[in-house]
């Protein structure tokens, strides 16, 4: 029943368009704590609002818990930009319950995981873009409290990365070769230890992930595990918690994905049809991302950057008549 | 138009001065951080060494070991049979399900972070006690420490001395000095004018009026305030481990992530229970010293 109406509602959302941009009504995107997802959510909110008559409204967010409330509470109703393995299993499950809908990817390369060292150490010893180059070096990879032993910074308590980077400390034997895996805490403490070691020309390796700002603006080399990557490993034992016998494998580029609630998928399927086609390159991120940290600006004034001079970009996302509503608005700033 | 905008919008500073500013800033921290920050870390070596010995210490101590030192110390201070068996119990609980290392680690990093804010607060509360000058100074600065979100200074401190236990210390005691400092301070200016110009009469000089007189009547109020200080120096555990500090904040961190409520209710309880010790020692000792105290006065 539910999906003949919705079909029924996308058909006439394509006939007549302004009626259906009516019936959008009030709507929230979740604006996550990290930059490129805060640029998504401000574009987003731009274009929902002028070009398809919502009334788009950001929320603070989270991967867990905006995923999570999204499921439960079918509140926000946009998530632009979720990294879908975090929460694998439950987006699955929501997305055959038809709570949730996944409306494509907003990064196209997908997201880049990985072990990395400045690029600095790479230059004056290139063996240190290998993995046997780091161990047999680990010297350089001084541990903040036990001049014994070499840091190996893995990822923040509780994130999905926690497993995988462990797994794969283990796979390596890295431990063997003196490293020890050192809990950052937090996302701002893991960029906080980069900046530091970056900031002196100290030695540093660990687990980061792009496009981000920090990789950005910190010159990283990601280490070659000389494994390539093992996709069926990776899936089934290196991302999970009981890995018995972990092997090297590199990371596969994670699938960035934009979701909505089915209930705003239903209602409104032209704004809908419009986050399937909105998806960014990482190169092009990076560059935005870069222009941010310049600048130090916020999602709303990259927002406002990246529509004025990336028109080529995001015109085709969206109809003539739409683009020309967006940029009427854009005029008006 | 254009010229009246400045009555219904605020005429902000202009979006490239204020960027300006802010990156100028951030470039001298990051130049100050590049130049200095060795000597900082050196500076603070002799702590970290300490702060990983006490840990180690704790963690290597034999667990039944460990619950005899911590019910001896706290049936010696508060005498009471019921909480020195509340000791065990909980001791035993916490090591029943697991988090006996974190617990160590735990109270490791809090019994420093409260000696060292007794040790730095004390003497600040009674500086501002005798000036009037030195208390308008502190006192906003207090403010700001209380209320200043703890990750505005944390991320700078980790940029100057990475991650780990001294940007932990730092923070917990930058959090929880406040109250030892202002109860000292308030404790000491209650002291009865009458009270201390009989000590004058009876010819008492400034330190011995400030020791034999200001300080024990003070007493209670401070004690108040090491016990402020110390349930506060609990409560940033979790800030604390957002920064890479080990102990029960890593796995409560990770229980809010995932979303593992019963991983979070359990450590959190762990915080609890030592807070409530360390809470229910400091109260009783007082309680004792205070009482010695009245049996003096009717004497």
């Amino acid at each position: 029943m539910k999906r003949v109406l919705g079909a029924a509602l996308l058909a006439v959302g394509f006939m007549a368009s302004t009626e259906a941009s009516a019936a959008c009504g009030k709507i929230t995107i979740a604006d996550m704590n990290w930059n490129s997802a805060s640029l998504i959510a401000n574009v987003d909110k731009f274009i929902l609002t002028h070009g398809y008559g919502c009334e788009a409204e950001l929320v603070p967010g989270d991967t867990m818990p905006t995923g999570t409330s999204m499921m439960e509470k079918g509140e926000p109703d946009i998530a632009p930009e979720l990294w879908s393995n975090s929460m694998k299993e439950a987006l699955d499950k929501a997305v055959a319950e038809k709570t949730l809908r996944i409306a494509g990817k907003s990064l196209s390369d997908g997201g880049e995981e990985g072990f990395w060292v400045p690029e600095y150490m790479v230059k004056k010893d290139p063996s240190l873009a290998t993995i046997e180059g780091v161990l047999k070096n680990a010297k350089m990879f001084k541990h903040p409290e036990d001049p014994d032993k070499a840091a190996f910074v893995g990822c923040p308590a509780g994130w999905n990365c926690q497993i995988s980077s462990g797994n794969l400390f283990r796979a390596m034997k890295m431990a063997d070769a003196g490293f020890e895996l050192i809990d950052p805490g937090s996302s701002a403490g893991l960029s906080g230890s980069i900046a530091k070691a970056y900031e002196r020309g100290e030695g540093w390796f660990g687990y980061y992930w792009a496009p981000t700002a920090v990789l950005g603006k910190y010159k990283m080399v990601k280490v070659d595990f000389g494994s390539g990557v093992d996709f069926e490993h990776f899936t089934n034992c290196t991302t999970q918690n009981d890995c018995a016998d972990p092997k090297p494998t590199m990371y596969p580029p994670s699938p960035v994905h934009t979701v909505t609630t089915e209930a705003f998928a239903d209602k409104a399927p032209e704004a809908y049809a419009y986050l399937t086609r909105r998806s960014f390159k990482n190169a092009q991120m990076n560059s935005l991302l870069a222009w941010m940290e310049d600048n130090q600006a916020e999602g709303d004034i990259v927002m406002e950057e990246f529509l004025k001079n990336y028109e080529d970009t995001w015109t085709p996302w969206v109809s003539a008549e739409v683009a020309a509503k967006v940029k009427k608005a854009l005029s008006e700033l | 138009m254009a010229d009246a905008s400045w009555l219904t919008e605020f005429p902000a500073m202009d979006r490239r001065d204020l960027t300006a500013i802010k990156k100028t800033l951030d470039g001298a921290y990051r130049e100050f951080s590049r130049s200095y920050g060795d000597i900082i870390e050196t500076f603070f070596d002799p702590l970290l060494y300490f702060l990983v010995w006490f840990e180690k210490l704790l963690i290597n101590t034999p667990w039944w070991l460990m619950i005899i030192i911590v019910t001896a110390i706290v049936h010696l201070s508060a005498r009471s049979w019921k909480l020195s068996a509340g000791v065990v119990v909980a001791f035993s609980l916490i090591g029943y399900f697991g988090m006996w290392d974190n617990t160590m680690r735990t109270m490791s990093i809090i019994f420093v972070c409260t000696l060292l804010s007794i040790v730095l607060g004390i003497p600040i509360g009674i500086a501002m006690a005798r000036s009037n000058r030195v208390q308008a100074v502190v006192t906003p600065i207090l403010d700001v420490m209380q209320t200043m979100p703890a990750f505005v200074y944390l991320i700078p401190v980790v940029m100057l001395l990475g991650i780990g236990k001294i940007p932990g210390v730092i923070a917990v005691v930058i959090y929880a000095i406040p109250p030892v400092i202002r109860l000292t301070n308030l404790g000491i200016r209650l002291v009865d004018k009458e009270v201390l110009e009989a000590a004058t009469a009876y010819g008492a000089n400034s330190s011995q009026r400030l020791w034999s007189v200001q300080m024990p009547l003070a007493m209670p109020t401070i004690m108040a305030g090491i016990n402020q200080t110390i349930m506060m120096a609990l409560a940033m555990v979790v800030v604390a481990s957002m920064i890479g500090v080990k102990g029960l904040g890593q796995p409560v961190l990770k229980s809010i992530t995932n979303q593992y409520f019963t991983l979070g209710l359990f450590n959190g309880l762990a915080i609890v229970a030592l807070a409530i010790i360390f809470d229910r020692v400091s109260q009783a000792y007082a309680k004792r010293t205070q009482k010695h105290m009245e049996g003096m006065h009717s004497d």
